[in-house]
């Protein structure tokens, strides 16, 4: 069953289509946007963090960390970051929800805070934009997970904001479940 | 020897001297700031102690903390590594106070050293060439410093007494300029190290960067362990370092020495020194500035001349004699040491910090990596952004070359950006192969080249992204993927991630997929 996937690479979104090789082989067919399929042969090593392959026979290797729809993926001396575009298409950098406890919005990562979307009291759908965060010279827009109105807003456009640090914090709305 | 040693500084450079404490089997005391819990340096340690806030204002540069730290854990000796304090004559001062051996030069030499007008005067009445200039520059009398310009002609330096890393430093083309120089260059030096304090050097350039590495112990031997070649810098930081030099003949080398032992001599130095020299196209040199401590390119001296420095240092602190047959006359091979720095190498190198989530050291003949890195490790932005030193060496100089870009290929860090496609671009430029560079050639001729159009890396990455959010197919799965980094939203996407596995972390801060979709 092929799966495709919509990945921003240096600001421009790129098309990865994996696929299983006809006639059941070990092999992935990958197609990148519109270039030629290519079969490879994916490692099997369970290793957290590496993926390696060969494209007829020549080796592939790269580290991934994964932060939600953001990939942070090197390969060699260089060093890639790769956001999924979701469904919706939404613009880039988009960083998806939190495990955040409902009520909470917590930095996903360390950067500065660009710009503030909301105040104390308004009414969010979920997925709204509520602010947009810069790091590693990359705007992400982070979202509300849930449906709910926003309680208290604790940052400002220009601060500097860790990782985990509380952003927002909002009263879910009820009976959604 | 000492019993205990407490390192008075971090990263790379407190596991380099934990290492051969170990060899000798002293302990060691670790000292770290908050930011510096998880540490290498401080889990390595015999004990530690925690001296303050990240900042190092308030944790690796409180001379009383530090003394508190030692005289809790009972350790006999300091060594101050570089940076910090270690060029602090009060520091210095108070470990003696406190009973405890300074491992570094007295001082009264680091005073006279830190002091560049005093160092400049000394060195000329020692015999040591020194920049032509003017030190008695009274920024009220500004006709005698036209004068003493004119004499001394231009391009010439305004220079801080006081100064250090390229503070306080102005070029002067003409003697039109010559005025707002000195009022720009005093008025940095009073605001950054309370001394406006200023003189006149003449600006010689193009130049190499040359400094000959001296050791000197208690009984008055003074040996020299030849130069480091220290062109390759950047904003006046090193880039690179090579021992030896391509500019440095057998005779050159032995005059250098010379003169590096009489400058140290005539400072009554004692423990590790460098000389740092400035080497015109003509085959002069001149005095720079001595440093009165280890230095972070002390690695090269290592692999040519077969030393190790830090025990030596040791040994010195403990009032050894220098062994007969230290320094030799010539090295031996060809070193080189590239450092390795937190900086993005195609976005203008800006810092990087955050999360390493997997480091790779090159290994193999002939490698040496110095580094405070490990899986984990989050890099703290208080601090410089040295990562660790990449330091090879072999039998010549294009096989020490070689060697560095086959090492730097091998180096993986993953999720921080570090400089190494700066060094791997660096290893592929015709000057720098030919070794025909001075100080300013990097940032007057290197520009950082744009990854190559054919480069398969990002093919690979997008493939690998791809198959990390959910490979089609649905193989088997397992837990593995799952493990991310503890507390942090990053999770390492390994092949059951890549299965579909969901990420998840164990506390509850961490990111997963798209909201749309939950």
């Amino acid at each position: 069953m092929a799966k495709r996937h919509r990945l921003l690479v240096g600001g421009e979104e790129r098309t990865v289509v994996l696929d299983s090789a006809p006639g059941g082989g070990a092999e992935t067919l990958v197609t990148i946007d519109e270039a030629e399929p290519i079969a490879i042969d994916v490692d099997a090593a369970e290793l957290p963090g590496f993926v390696a392959f060969r494209i007829g026979g020549v080796t592939r290797r790269a580290y991934v960390a994964r932060d939600g729809a953001s990939f942070d993926v090197t390969v060699g001396s260089r060093r890639f970051q790769i956001q999924q575009v979701t469904g919706s298409g939404r613009g880039r950098g988009v960083v998806g929800g939190a495990e955040d406890a409902p009520g909470e919005i917590s930095s996903p990562l360390a950067g500065v805070v660009v710009e503030v979307r909301v105040a104390p009291g308004d009414e969010l759908e979920a997925g709204t934009t509520v602010l947009v965060l810069e790091a590693m010279k990359m705007q992400n827009e982070v979202l509300i997970p849930l449906e709910g109105t926003v309680t208290a807003v604790h940052v400002n456009a220009r601060d500097s904001v860790e990782q985990g640090q509380l952003l927002i914090e909002y009263a879910p709305a009820e009976a959604e479940e | 020897m000492p019993k205990r040693v407490l390192l008075a500084n971090r990263g790379e450079i407190a596991l380099r001297v934990q290492r051969s404490c170990r060899e000798l089997g002293i302990e060691t005391v670790a000292v770290y700031s908050e930011a510096d819990r998880d540490a290498l340096h401080v889990r390595n340690a015999d004990a530690a102690v925690l001296i303050g806030p990240g900042p190092a204002t308030q944790s690796y540069l409180v001379i009383d903390n530090i003394i508190e730290a030692a005289r809790e854990t009972g350790a006999d000796a300091v060594h101050p590594g570089y940076g910090f304090l270690s060029e602090n004559p009060a520091f210095a001062e108070a470990c003696e106070a406190a009973g405890i051996t300074f491992i570094g030069p007295p001082a009264s030499a680091m005073q006279a050293m830190g002091d560049k007008v005093q160092a400049r005067r000394l060195m000329e009445s020692a015999g040591v060439p020194v920049v032509p200039g003017a030190e008695d520059i009274d920024p009220q009398n500004v006709g005698h410093a036209r004068a003493e310009a004119e004499r001394i002609g231009f391009p010439l330096l305004v220079k801080a007494a006081s100064g250090g890393g390229g503070r306080g430093i102005r070029i002067v083309e003409s003697i039109d300029e010559l005025e707002d120089a000195m009022r720009v260059s005093g008025t940095e030096a009073a605001a950054a190290f309370g001394d406006a304090t200023i003189f006149l050097e003449k600006y010689v350039s193009p130049a190499r960067h040359v400094e000959v590495q001296v050791m000197a112990d208690a009984h008055g031997n003074v040996r020299a362990f030849g130069e480091r070649e220290c062109s390759i810098q950047r904003r006046r930081q090193k880039l690179i370092e090579e021992a030896p030099s391509v500019a440095v003949d057998p005779d050159l080398r032995a005059r250098l020495c010379d003169v590096a032992v009489t400058a140290a001599r005539s400072c009554g130095y004692r423990n590790a020194g460098t000389v740092e020299f400035l080497l015109g196209e003509d085959g002069e040199f001149y005095f720079l500035e001595m440093n009165a401590r280890l230095q972070v390119e002390h690695p090269v001296t290592e692999f040519v001349y077969g030393v190790d420095l830090v025990a030596l240092q040791l040994a010195i602190a403990a009032g050894e004699p220098l062994p007969e047959d230290a320094g030799l006359p010539q090295p031996h091979g060809w070193a080189i040491e590239a450092r390795i720095n937190a900086e993005n190498a195609y976005a203008n190198f800006a810092p990087s910090f955050g999360i390493v989530h997997r480091v790779e050291p090159p290994l193999g003949p002939g490698v040496r990596f110095d580094s405070m890195l490990f899986d984990g490790l989050d890099v703290p932005v208080f601090y410089d952004s040295l990562l660790g030193k990449l330091i090879v060496w072999a039998e010549d100089r294009p096989a020490a070359i070689e060697r560095l870009r086959r090492a730097l290929q091998d180096l993986l860090v993953a999720g921080i950006d570090t400089n190494a496609p700066f060094h791997l671009a660096l290893l592929d430029h015709p000057d720098y192969v030919s070794g025909a560079v001075d100080t300013g050639w990097l940032e007057r001729e290197f520009e950082m080249p744009p990854p190559a159009e054919d480069d398969p890396s990002e093919v690979t990455a997008l493939i690998a992204a791809a198959l990390a959010s959910g490979l089609g197919g649905g193989r088997g799965s397992s837990a593995n993927g799952a493990a991310g980094a503890p507390g942090r939203g990053w999770a390492l996407a390994g092949r059951s991630d890549a299965l579909g596995a969901r990420v998840r972390h164990a506390e509850g801060r961490g990111w997963r997929s798209g909201i749309g979709s939950s």
